[in-house]
């Protein structure tokens, strides 16, 4: 019997096709193509002639109505094919799989792209982080057992004064705590000029310092002895060591520099060494001259030392500063007048250095922590939807005989990938991010320029990324993998599986938008901190205002007179320069502290030792407050006719005059002050005066900005002359100034180097140079973090709004309006965002200790900075509904009725 | 009404009755039930292709049978279908409410038993 192969299956495709049953199962196809064919070889048995065979076969098939054949997808996997696994079609192996993953990330570039640009953003800026705030916070400093190591201050809580150096006779006394210290090193900063006959002179920085500072640290210098090792506290034999920079930039490395004087007419200095390259402390030291006086034999109520000193092996700082409080009780009551209510304490020397950084570091390390966190909950929410999504191909993957295991290795192996490239991006940011961080970062925290990419640190951020990639593909793959298929493959509906998916990926993006809600709460302090700083009333106006300093020296301005001189013939001389308005000079600028001295009211009863009022000193030049302009609120400024020989005269500010003459008129008052030397600065040359006020100013701030204003003396720079002060001019525009003050100078001593020229507007925003630092890092993270909690909310509702096409389109068939759907899908993201922005604020409020350090005069409570990191998040959470909401309003009514089989 | 049209519907609300019965003692392929259909009624039942297998598919959507893929040395791959338990019950509850209703309608309209 002749029985030619018939190819029955493609008879049922082409007979489906004609009929419009397209959508035919591969399984129903089979078993309608056997059931044909045992249709035929039966007749044919029967004796049927091979053409009547076949025309039964087709007319069987003529006869049935295929297209209500259901598509039948609803198949258990149960009914798979009893043949084990399925021929191999080269996914077998883990290259494949690898191949596969790829292009399953191609086929979705969007999500592919978002994901890696997340992970590699979040571990590349926390890395960045991580490796500044290891280095400058948590390495030890370079010093012998640098854990010992604490900075000596005072403060005057009733002052408010809580940071405060040390009045050299008390830090003897604090020096000699012999149960906390081993030893203790004190340094005050004079002002040291080099000039030599062939090179500009210049002004360097330089500490006169204990004989005992290197010992104490534990280190030497890397050419010559240094001060002789336990060698004399003070003495009047003048060394110097210089360091390692300016070795190099003023003594071309000359190897036989030890030995030779340094070229200063302050005096008679020998350089007895050069500090190694990595030396430096205090920061930005260049000279360090041996203390040439005697400690003791100072005031008690000059506050100009700062102190290091080494802990006994086992005293913790604050047992130390316990001590060093209960010297300081005793001091004050020895000596009521200088000392009472100041107490010192001990403050661990890293700590220290680093400051407002300490702090700021801090915040940072917790705003990019939750940068971290968020971007993983970004990546882990995008791979849920995913798995959501992908729940109908795997289904359809089980059915068609892929176990279990096959389709978690898929998975797997796509995380992996996705976690890969996730690693490649995180560590090429992290590198770029550091180099970004250092060059951004402010030079003046201490040890930032030896931050290095740790690659511990890298590795725990990249582990923490791939084990999110890894965790959050996995683990939804696990628990749909288990999910009936016949749930999974109800195409276009809401089923049990993708609401279990959605919940988590609720929760999800609310924790997202609560971490970016408490990144820009932080963020927004800060911005409204650093305006109240920048804001805050300072009582001059420093626009248009140059300021630079000048330093004479003991030996060519040996007597005050010729002091003097020189300040009044050099503002003279600058005065009558072309584009200068005003010029003057004072030792203390705004926002500086001026020397705080007691002093009494003539004609009163003299107050205790104990009581008598501290006010701080100023010397100003007449033209110094007309430069700022300083409002005159009563009385005259201070002239050149305020000389020595004149009349004692002071204007005082408007603190003071309020306190020492509340409801009185301060002008013409008598003042009597103690004040005759500062050091070897400045001197007194009217003795105890009394000073006649002649006029009172509107408050000048001069102290740092987080302090109250406190009464202040100015004196007239004539009648208390200084070798150094600082210089103001106003002028039309800043070079013809600068350029005004270097003429007036070289005209008069070409040897004086004129110092740290800078505007006055520059000098005031320096203040707030950390606190604007953070504050741009902080914006930056929180518009990272709340892009990535954005793309997350607009992707749930995208998810969201694909999921419930049908029942929008079965609104819409009822009657909606396209806007109302719009509305209802706007107000479902605003709803998520709302409770993470609740939930965010409530975080940012528990935060709120750390970012106390850090805030001036704002509290983390303010309504203002969460109410706009609230609006601001809703709003960018509003865009991101934009696209969702015109998807949901143009659904087109027919999607209801399609998909449903 | 006329003949054909009665017999159809009577085919539509039987067929997963005789669909279950006939798989209820063993599993058997579509073809083997189809034959066994138009042996065991002589050829006065005939299915087509589509009603056969939409009712099958429907039955095991329903849980009341279950397909299971079998494959032997030189013969096409097939799908035989067995009762389940579910199924069985169902079988039971059908098998009674007919014989109440052929009962019944023996008795109302004198139609009897073939």
């Amino acid at each position: 019997m002749n029985t030619p192969r018939h190819d029955w299956k493609a008879l049922v495709v082409r007979r489906a096709h004609a009929t419009g049953a397209d959508g035919l199962a591969r399984h129903t196809i089979d078993e309608l193509a056997a059931h044909l064919e045992d249709l035929y070889l039966e007749a044919r048995a029967s004796g049927r002639s091979e053409r009547d065979a076949y025309a039964m076969a087709e007319r069987a098939l003529l006869e049935s109505a295929l297209a209500t054949v259901p598509r039948s997808q609803t198949r258990a996997p149960e009914s798979r094919p009893d043949l084990g696994e399925p021929p191999s079609r080269g996914l077998t192996g883990v290259g494949a799989d690898v191949r596969f993953a790829l292009r399953q990330l191609r086929r979705a570039p969007a999500f592919a792209a978002v994901a890696i640009a997340t992970l590699g953003l979040g571990a590349g800026a926390a890395t960045a982080i991580f490796s500044v705030i290891d280095t400058v916070l948590l390495r030890p400093l370079p010093f012998r057992e640098p854990h010992q190591l604490v900075a000596i201050w005072e403060g005057n809580a009733v002052k408010a004064l809580p940071k405060e150096r040390l009045s050299p006779v008390n830090f003897m006394d604090y020096r000699g705590v012999q149960s906390s210290f081993t030893d203790a090193a004190a340094w005050w900063r004079p002002e040291v000029n080099l000039t030599r006959p062939d090179s500009e002179p210049v002004r360097v920085s330089a500490i006169e310092v204990s004989g005992n500072l290197f010992d104490l640290l534990g280190v030497s210098p890397q050419l010559g002895p240094g001060f002789p090792q336990h060698g004399p506290f003070y003495s009047r034999d003048p060394l110097a060591v210089i360091s390692n920079r300016l070795w190099h930039q003023r003594y071309a490395a000359d190897p036989g520099i030890v030995g030779r004087r340094l070229d200063s007419k302050d005096g008679n200095y020998i350089i007895v060494g050069v500090m190694p390259a990595g030396f430096d402390f205090p920061a930005d030291v260049d000279l360090w001259l041996r203390l040439t006086w005697d400690l003791t034999q100072h005031s008690r109520g000059a506050h100009f030392m700062e102190a290091v000193g080494r802990l006994k092996p086992g005293v913790t700082a604050e047992q130390a500063s316990r001590e060093l409080a209960s010297v300081s009780a005793r001091l004050a009551a020895a000596n009521a007048a200088t000392n009472r209510d100041w107490m010192a304490r001990a403050v661990p020397l890293l700590d220290d250095m680093l400051g407002y950084y300490r702090p700021a570091l801090f915040v940072l390390l917790g705003a990019v922590g939750l940068l971290l966190v968020t971007a993983c909950l970004n990546v882990a929410s995008l791979l849920l939807a995913r798995a959501t999504v992908r729940a109908r191909e795997m289904a359809v993957r089980a059915a068609l005989g892929a176990s279990r295991i096959r389709l978690v290795r898929q998975v797997l192996i796509e995380s992996l990938v996705l976690a890969a490239a996730g690693t490649v991006a995180g560590g090429l940011s992290a590198l770029g991010l550091l180099r970004i961080a250092i060059a951004a970062l402010p030079a003046s925290i201490p040890r930032l320029a030896a931050t290095t990419t740790d690659v511990r640190l890298l590795a725990f951020a990249l582990a923490v990324v791939a084990a999110t990639a890894i965790l959050f593909g996995v683990v939804p793959a696990l628990v749909l993998s288990r999910t009936q298929a016949s749930e999974a493959l109800k195409d276009g509906t809401r089923t049990a599986t993708s609401a279990r998916g959605r919940r988590w990926n609720r929760v999800l993006v609310v924790v997202e938008v609560a971490l970016a809600c408490t990144v820009l709460v932080a963020s927004a302090l800060l911005v409204r901190s650093v305006s109240r700083m920048i804001h805050a009333p300072t009582g001059v106006s420093s626009h248009g205002v140059v300021t630079g300093t000048l330093q004479l020296s003991s030996s060519g301005y040996p007597t005050w007179p010729n002091v003097d001189q020189f300040y009044a013939s050099f503002l003279d001389a600058v005065r009558r320069q072309p584009g200068v308005e005003s010029a003057g000079a004072a030792t203390a600028l705004p926002l500086e502290a001026g020397w705080r001295l007691p002093f009494d009211v003539d004609g009163r009863p003299a107050a205790r030792e104990d009581e008598r009022p501290i006010a701080q000193h100023v010397a100003i030049t007449s033209g110094y407050f007309e430069a700022l302009r300083a409002q005159l609120v009563a009385g005259r400024w201070l002239t050149d006719r305020d000389t020595a020989s004149a009349e004692p005269v002071i204007v005082v500010n408007q603190t003071f005059a309020r306190r020492a003459f509340p409801g009185e008129e301060a002008v013409g008052k008598r003042i009597v002050s103690t004040a005759r030397y500062i050091g070897p600065l400045g001197r007194n040359l009217l003795e105890a005066g009394p000073f006649r006020i002649v006029g009172v100013v509107a408050d000048i701030h001069q102290a740092p900005l987080d302090q109250p204003d406190e009464p202040v003396i100015y004196h007239s720079a004539r009648q208390f002359p200084f070798r150094a002060m600082t210089l103001v001019a106003r002028g039309g525009d800043e070079a013809s100034v600068i350029a005004a003050l270097r003429s007036g100078l070289r005209a008069l001593d070409p040897s004086l180097p004129l110092s740290n020229v800078r505007t006055m507007d520059d000098r005031l925003l320096a203040r707030t140079a950390a606190p604007r630092l953070l504050m741009f890092v902080l914006v930056a993270f929180a518009i990272l973090t709340v892009t990535l909690a954005v793309i997350g909310v607009y992707g749930l509702l995208a998810c969201l709004v694909n999921e419930r096409r049908r029942e929008l389109a079965i609104r819409l068939a009822l009657g909606a309006q396209p806007v109302a759907l719009a509305r209802l899908v706007t107000t479902q993201g605003l709803a998520l965002t709302m409770g993470g922005v609740l939930l965010g604020l409530v975080l940012a409020q528990l935060a709120g200790g750390m970012l106390r350090g850090v805030l001036f005069e704002t509290r983390p409570s303010d309504v203002v900075a969460m109410g706009t990191a609230s609006g601001l998040l809703l709003a960018a959470a509003a865009v991101a509904c934009l696209a969702p909401a015109r998807r949901a309003a143009r659904v087109a009514p027919s999607e209801g009725l399609k998909d449903h089989g | 009404m006329s003949h054909r049209r009665a017999t159809e519907d009577a085919k539509k609300g039987s067929a997963e009755l005789i669909i279950l019965a006939i798989v209820e003692r063993e599993a058997h392929h579509g073809y083997e039930i189809a034959k066994v259909i138009e042996e065991r009624s002589n050829g006065g039942l005939t299915f087509t292709l589509a009603t056969l297998y939409a009712t099958l598919y429907r039955l095991e959507d329903r849980g009341w049978i279950k397909g299971r893929w079998v494959e032997k040395a030189g013969a096409r791959r097939r799908c035989y279908y067995r009762i389940t338990d579910a199924g069985r019950s169902v079988l039971a509850e059908q098998r009674a409410d007919w014989s109440r209703f052929v009962a019944a309608l023996s008795q109302v309209a004198g139609v009897k038993y073939a």
